[in-house]
């Protein structure tokens, strides 16, 4: 089990391997799709050895994954694999177009892969000191990729996203620290005292008011990877300027790591503190989060702008999900994250191939892409349904969970709100692609890609990532319940 | 760490430790020529070194000895070297007039938010008469402060080194809250500062290139 752990943290390394060998895009891309499938394929594994027993715990809880880890490991991974099979084209179709050198393809791969297998270590880890660690060491290793086409706008989202970030995340250390002096009265004198399964069982025992201040910092902190509102003003800009299948990493895999440290703060502070401070919390942040988000995505622009707003927006929707609590409020956060990743990482990959033909990322600009383009266009508009919530894709089924947990637990004002606001969302989103797919083409439009070989796998993850939509909306395998009904347990 | 009374030798070394590191914060906020920010970091890191050598006697602690010897190789001497080299040498900066307030109202401001950090972290949260409650509203106060000179100045190099103070009150927070804190850890922490300097570096020199003069004000393409 423990090599399975090794794996999949090490899996994604193959790129970065391939890269600094020297290989192409071609042949790097096809390394660094290797990687990620073994690391997909393991965890799968392990969350199948998870299923049915104790959690995987090992060098003083440096290594830990129970249910919730392996279940965000699992989406990680698939995200990962997602885009990096979406990089094999998208990337060569840069280089052979003279766009990126070869210098920048290997900083491209050397740092996709090196970012991946940093927020995968992080998800494996109990010990919250190197979980901070490793997702400042993830922000730094994105950075790279937000900054690769080396123009001043990029230049300029990369800093900001490191700066904004950097701090963020240290504020995040601040309330790993206060968390750790909850403890004083523990004698936290080993290291395991310093991990997160102790410190759970021991949550009735940590100082409240020192709890309550790491919490909050915790929130922030993390949140601001998260892209939480107000602290999501890094986002857009990073999610615009990055190469698309790195953007698809960003919202679907990056943010989804940092909710994970915001929940495992969460579980110790609901059974220290009690439901209601955490809950507030999360519901004032996510409700900011949801109403920043649907009141940009009105606005027609960058159409990568447009799906990194969606994001907060749906960030936001798993923040008050994890607010209005409770069994369903919870299981519907995790399916939520799911969902959203795979629709999310399917839309960034489109973006990048319509953004490779049309040769802009204006959404004003791009017209009758269903013509032109019958795939990419098609599985646009479907992935467009599925992100706003139509049945019968996932994210259906996931919000309709929210918005009953709402119900049950709340005062029915905020389920309301929760409504109205997707609704407007929806319409914001759905005016903008729906100009994108209908219409006439453009009279002449290139392709970018040489050979059918290179379009099929171009078409391949958007297919795959769709598919797997449509089957989570329609039906829940009963592995992956009983994974997400443990996980809802361990949260508390 | 928690027990060590703030009236010991050592309790009494981290305190002054504390107020000078606060103050060197207060210096660099109320400055305005890129050299100063520079020495000011470098000697708040030389005094953070001191604090932590000061903790590593008391807990015998061979980990701690090592990473005062770290703070002070790479935080004290390496990086402001390196940023003096980067400022001077390619940059050619001197004087910082990028700051969205005055000088006065961002002293003010400084004030304000130490007394919030007292405000905050004294009453309840810690114990009386212990290191730590004189210490960690010290250390809260200066990461408060780096924050602050992150938000007044516009400039990337200024925003790197209010990081860098943000950092530094941090650090100062964790030998005196957790000096039982994993070494694997706080070196990985340190690794993080240092990819994370390197990392920005490129960015301002990148952005300098493009920009003539890389201030954020300028960074105005991205809004919306």
């Amino acid at each position: 089990m423990i090599a399975l752990a090794i794996l999949i943290a090490l899996g994604p390394l193959a790129g970065p391997a391939a890269a600094l060998a020297g290989a192409r895009a071609r042949m790097a891309g096809i390394a660094q799709a290797a990687g990620a499938a073994i690391a997909f394929g393991c965890s799968l594994a392990l969350l199948a050895v998870l299923g049915g027993g104790a959690p995987l715990a090992a060098w003083d809880g440096f290594l830990y994954v129970d249910s919730l880890g392996g279940f965000f490991v699992m989406t990680v991974a698939a995200v990962t694999l997602l885009a990096a099979v979406g990089s094999i084209s998208y990337v060569s179709a840069q280089e052979d177009d003279g766009e990126l050198s070869g210098f920048q393809v290997r900083l491209y791969f050397s740092f996709f892969g090196l970012f991946a297998s940093l927020m995968l270590a992080a998800l494996e880890t109990g010990n919250l000191g190197l979980l901070f660690v490793l997702v400042e060491a993830s922000t730094l290793a994105s950075a790279a990729l937000v900054g690769l086409e080396g123009r001043a706008r990029s230049l300029e989202a990369a800093w900001k996203y490191v700066i904004i970030s950097s701090l963020g995340v240290t504020i995040a250390l601040a309330g790993t620290l206060f968390l750790f002096y909850s403890g004083s009265a523990l004698h936290l004198g080993s290291n395991l005292g310093l991990t997160w399964p102790y410190l759970l069982v021991h949550a009735q025992a940590l100082a409240p008011q020192s709890l309550r201040l790491a919490f909050m910092l915790a929130v922030v902190g993390y949140g601001t990877k998260v892209g939480l509102a107000p602290m999501h003003t890094w986002l857009p800009d990073a999610h615009a300027e990055a190469p698309s299948p790195a953007s698809a990493m960003l919202s679907a895999a990056l943010l989804n790591t940092g909710m994970y440290a915001i929940i495992r703060f969460l579980a110790i502070a609901n059974r220290g503190l009690g439901s209601t401070f955490p809950r507030a919390v999360l519901l004032s942040f996510g409700f900011a989060s949801i109403v920043i988000g649907a009141l940009f995505m009105v606005r027609r622009g960058n159409f990568k702008r447009l799906f990194a707003y969606s994001s907060v927006e749906h960030m936001g929707i798993i923040a008050v999900a994890l607010g209005f609590g409770g069994v369903l409020g919870l299981y519907g956060a995790l399916l939520q994250t799911l969902n959203h990743a795979l629709a999310k990482a399917v839309l960034f990959l489109s973006s990048g191939d319509v953004s490779l033909r049309y040769k802009t990322r204006e959404a004003p600009q791009v017209s009758g892409l269903l013509a032109a383009v019958p795939v990419t266009g098609g599985v646009l508009l479907l992935a467009t349904f599925a992100v706003l919530g139509s049945p019968p894709f996932g994210l259906f089924l996931s919000e309709l969970t929210i918005v009953r947990a709402g119900f049950a637990s709340a005062s029915p004002v905020f389920p309301l709100l929760l409504l109205a606001l997707l609704g407007l969302a929806f319409v914001a989103f759905a005016r903008t692609t729906a100009g994108m797919v209908t219409g006439s083409p453009p009279d002449r439009l290139a392709s970018p890609y040489r050979g059918h070989a290179a379009v099929a796998v171009t078409a391949a993850p958007l297919i795959l990532g769709l598919a797997a939509l449509l089957v989570l909306g329609l039906w829940i395998p009963a592995g992956l319940n009983t994974i997400l009904v443990r996980s809802v347990a361990v949260i508390g | 760490m928690e027990n060590l009374a703030a009236t010991s030798t050592a309790g009494v070394l981290l305190d002054l430790s504390g107020v000078l590191i606060l103050l060197l914060a207060f210096a660099c906020l109320a400055s305005k020529l890129f050299n100063r920010y520079v020495v000011y970091y470098g000697a708040q890191s030389v005094v953070l070194s001191f604090a932590a050598a000061t903790v590593a006697v008391v807990f015998h602690s061979v980990e701690l000895w090592i990473l005062a010897v770290l703070t002070l190789a790479i935080k004290g001497i390496a990086i402001p070297l390196a940023a003096r080299r980067l400022l001077v040498t390619r940059l050619a900066l001197k004087r910082d007039a990028a700051m969205s307030t005055g000088l006065s109202t961002s002293l003010i401001a400084g004030g304000a938010l130490t007394a919030f950090a007292y405000l905050v972290t004294r009453p309840a949260l810690l114990p009386n008469g212990t290191v730590a409650s004189a210490v960690v509203p010290l250390s809260t106060a200066v990461i408060l402060l780096g924050a602050l000179s992150m938000v007044v100045r516009r400039h990337t190099v200024a925003q790197l080194i209010g990081w860098l103070i943000v950092e530094n009150g941090v650090f100062l927070g964790a030998i005196t809250l957790v000096a039982t804190f994993p070494f694997i850890v706080e070196a990985g922490i340190f690794l993080d500062i240092v990819a994370g300097v390197l990392i920005m570096v490129v960015f301002v020199s990148g952005l300098t290139r493009q920009l003539a003069e890389a201030s954020a004000t300028e960074l105005r393409e991205l809004q919306g």
